[in-house]
């Protein structure tokens, strides 16, 4: 594990020479190759060290971190091409890179909240940075500060843990049992901004908006994941609390998801939409956790995942239209099929895969989601119905608008060129379930077996 | 500090410099009372000399009212040190004594509710003396307050310092004044290291006094003294960057090196059961982070609209500067080899 820290250290100094600027992104795809080689195991930790580990979980959050920093660099071209500090942007992305591999990777909880937060810092200053709009100070603002409040009291939350039980290691969490109430609400309340959830969720439509399009694929792809993994790691030694409180939690998230895809059909920003639309199933995620149940935590895992990669592969698509018309606006990007059909299959496979049809990832997340929830609740079939239904609904309308229809008069010309990556997306969503056929072919018997 | 004293034409200043630092010698090393007294008074007498230039009318109305300020803070200090000397066998006053000796050094260090006058002396200063002010000039208090100390009222001053510390400085515009501010605020998280242990004050205070030496060496270089002109001049990205890091790392955002004293010092406050009190360190402290983000908007935006003709020269201390920008993001990893 140590290895792959090392190589993402020494690819520091290659960002600041000239015309690196494909040879970073070639060897973020290397590494990716190289971390998918590690001896699988599911039922255990493995790879253990003196301070890192991996779990199942901490594997695909780190391979879905590397693959999304690669394709970030891929989708930042513009960057290179007009000359705009893409040394230091390399820079950024290989320091965030490094600070989330080593959230997802670290045993000690102390250190798990150093690079939790330290991730912050270079997503604000891509924010800020590289950003379209003079809103984006307010949107860097909105991040942080969220982010801030909740996580503070997380570290209360862990300082205490590690005065009560003198330890800090994650893997033996799961032998105490810390019933208090507010270090409950401590140490929850930070993964629930981060995920985040209903009623604080109001910094994610503005930083997605107003980030460049490498971080509003970072934020969408694994920033979220952060507050999830959090969440997975730290319900364990918490449980009776949890049997008492979740259902809060569980009410909030599910009713905000369905508020929140009501409201995805009034944007007429199409990176706000898919924004809105985060939120939206990170709430089944949150339900998902909060209901303790094996299905529940392997569907938010699956969904986490599955989640990412389509919406990241979202916001590269919006910022492709967005390069050609300079607007993100539903009024101005309409019929796009007449000059870009090859453009919108890619439209239509990811926005397929965002309303969870078969065959994509989604959809077996959502089955096991509904599956926990409803096992929970039989109310909850309402909400859930709810929920999926207005999720295939806003993805329709999304497509609909851009792509059908008569196209805006005010067009003059653009350049139509179709970048290839994409695809590697959709092979990676389908290749996810198909490909590592065995891993996920044990996931079904123990699913079973329970 | 000797050398702006040396190179700026001021060399009889050194002696006074000297007289500073033997003073704070003084009061911290006496055995009794009186002693710390005497130290107290030195300092303040040799300090008035390194602050007044007499050729500058608002360098002269400062150090007037540092001068009063501080000598009714010694007088105060002398009398509740008689009557401690004349009340001995009566400990039912001990209380009191205490608190009225705890607020007459509280007033000289400049903390709440005795602050009023920090701000506005530190505005009349020029950046290296408001470095002395704000580094060497608490020492003495500080270790004289750890001799005698009320934890019941020592606790509601650090509540006070936080909140006065974070809500004073979000309507200011000038720097001096900003850092003054975080510099109160600062003292609260001081105080409290007072309490658990010398050590610990003296750890956070080498570290606090670290990174603002590397920021008012910034600020000194530059010469700047108010908000608007971070953003008129054409800095260079290392600049930029450093100015970033050395903000972010005094409001105790990970990964930077300010980080790990306000770490240590929430362990101890938890381990001693202060649970609200932590509550209020992390709330302020995130005012405080808000208004050191309006500062550095300059370094994050790359592109705004400045003043082409006005180049910061400053190829000379780059070596410095990136330095202390190294340090600043790296001490945190390289102080777990320290350790091992």
């Amino acid at each position: 594990m140590m290895k792959f820290l090392f190589m993402m250290i020494f690819m520091i100094p290659l960002c600041f020479m000239k015309n690196m600027f494909w040879l970073v992104q070639m060897m973020l795809f290397f590494m990716m190759f190289l971390f998918m080689n590690l001896n699988l195991n599911i039922m255990c930790f493995f790879n253990m060290s003196y301070m890192s580990y991996c779990d199942i979980i901490s594997f695909g959050l780190i391979l879905l971190s590397i693959w999304i920093c690669s394709l970030m660099i891929m989708a930042s071209e513009s960057l290179f091409k007009l000359n705009f500090y893409f040394n230091f942007f390399l820079f950024n992305v290989i320091f965030l890179l490094i600070m989330l591999y080593l959230t997802f990777s670290v045993l000690n909880l102390l250190l798990f909240y150093f690079f939790f937060e330290a991730s912050l810092i270079p997503t604000l200053l891509l924010i800020i940075g590289w950003g379209y709009q003079p809103e984006r100070i307010q949107a860097g603002m909105y991040l942080l500060f969220y982010t801030l409040f909740g996580s503070l009291p997380l570290l209360m939350g862990i300082i205490y843990i590690f005065n009560d039980l003198n330890t800090m290691t994650i893997y033996f969490l799961k032998f105490f049992n810390m019933n208090m109430y507010l270090l409950y609400i401590s140490m929850i309340f930070a993964f629930l901004v981060k995920m985040p959830m209903y009623f604080v969720h109001l910094w994610l439509p503005k930083a997605h908006v107003e980030a460049p399009v490498s971080g509003s694929m970072i934020l969408a792809g694994i920033m979220l994941k952060l507050g999830g993994y959090g969440l997975l790691r730290v319900m364990i030694f918490l449980q009776e609390v949890n049997l008492k409180l979740n259902y809060i939690w569980i009410i909030i998230s599910l009713v905000g998801g369905l508020f929140i895809s009501m409201k995805c059909f009034c944007q007429v920003d199409m990176k706000s939409l898919i924004a809105y639309s985060s939120v939206a199933h990170m709430s089944m995620v949150i339900g998902g956790i909060m209901v303790m149940n094996y299905w529940g935590f392997i569907g938010s895992y699956i969904l986490m995942i599955s989640h990412g990669l389509c919406s990241s592969g979202m916001f590269c698509l919006a910022n492709i239209n967005y390069e050609r018309l300079h607007s993100r606006s539903l009024y101005i990007n309409s019929g796009m099929m007449n000059f870009m059909p090859s453009m919108s299959l890619w439209w239509f496979l990811l926005l397929s895969s965002n309303m969870a049809a078969p065959p994509s990832l989604n959809l077996l997340g959502e089955i096991s989601l509904i599956n926990s929830l409803v096992s929970w609740s039989n109310i909850s079939m309402i909400l859930l119905m709810m929920i999926s239904f207005f999720s295939a609904g806003y993805s329709l309308y999304l497509y609909s608008y851009i792509q059908h229809g008569k196209y805006f008069q005010g067009l003059y010309s653009f350049y139509v060129w179709f970048i290839s990556w994409v695809f590697i997306i959709i092979f990676a969503l389908i290749s996810f379930k198909y490909d590592n056929f065995k891993g996920w072919f044990y996931f079904y018997l123990i699913l079973n077996k329970k | 500090m000797f050398f702006f004293i040396l190179t700026n034409n001021n060399s009889n200043k050194m002696f006074f410099l000297f007289i500073l630092f033997f003073s704070t010698l003084i009061s911290i090393s006496s055995n009794s009372w009186f002693g710390c007294w005497i130290g107290l008074e030195i300092n303040l007498l040799s300090f008035i000399p390194l602050i007044s230039n007499s050729k500058n009318l608002l360098s002269v109305e400062t150090s007037l009212k540092y001068f009063l300020t501080q000598s009714l803070a010694s007088i105060n200090f002398l009398f509740m040190i008689l009557i401690k000397f004349s009340l001995l066998k009566n400990f039912d006053m001990n209380n009191i004594i205490s608190i009225m000796m705890n607020s007459s050094l509280l007033m000289k260090m400049g903390s709440a509710p005795f602050h009023f006058w920090f701000p506005n002396i530190v505005e009349g200063l020029s950046w290296m003396n408001n470095f002395m002010l704000m580094t060497w000039q608490k020492i003495s208090p500080m270790i004289l307050l750890s001799y005698y100390f009320n934890k019941n009222f020592l606790i509601f001053m650090i509540i006070m310092n936080l909140i006065i510390g974070s809500l004073g400085g979000l309507n200011q515009t000038s720097l001096r004044k900003l850092l003054a501010f975080s510099s109160i605020n600062n003292l609260g998280w001081m105080i409290f290291s007072i309490m658990i242990s010398e050590n610990l004050w003296l750890f956070y205070f080498l570290i606090y006094s670290m990174m603002i030496f590397m920021m008012i060496s910034l600020f000194f270089l530059m010469n700047m003294y108010f908000m608007n002109q971070l953003f008129i001049n054409n800095m260079n990205f290392f600049i930029k960057m450093n100015l970033l890091i050395n903000f972010l790392s005094l409001g105790g955002l990970p990964p930077f090196m300010g980080f790990m004293p306000k770490w240590i010092i929430i362990n101890f406050l938890l381990i001693n059961k202060f649970y609200f009190l932590t509550f209020i360190f992390m709330m302020t402290s995130l005012i405080i982070i808000y208004y050191y983000i309006r500062i550095i908007y300059s370094s994050f935006m790359f592109n705004y609209f400045k003043m082409k003709w006005m180049n910061l020269f400053m190829k000379n201390n780059m070596f410095l500067i990136n330095l202390s920008s190294f340090i600043s993001i790296s001490s945190m990893i390289l102080s777990t080899f320290i350790f091992m």
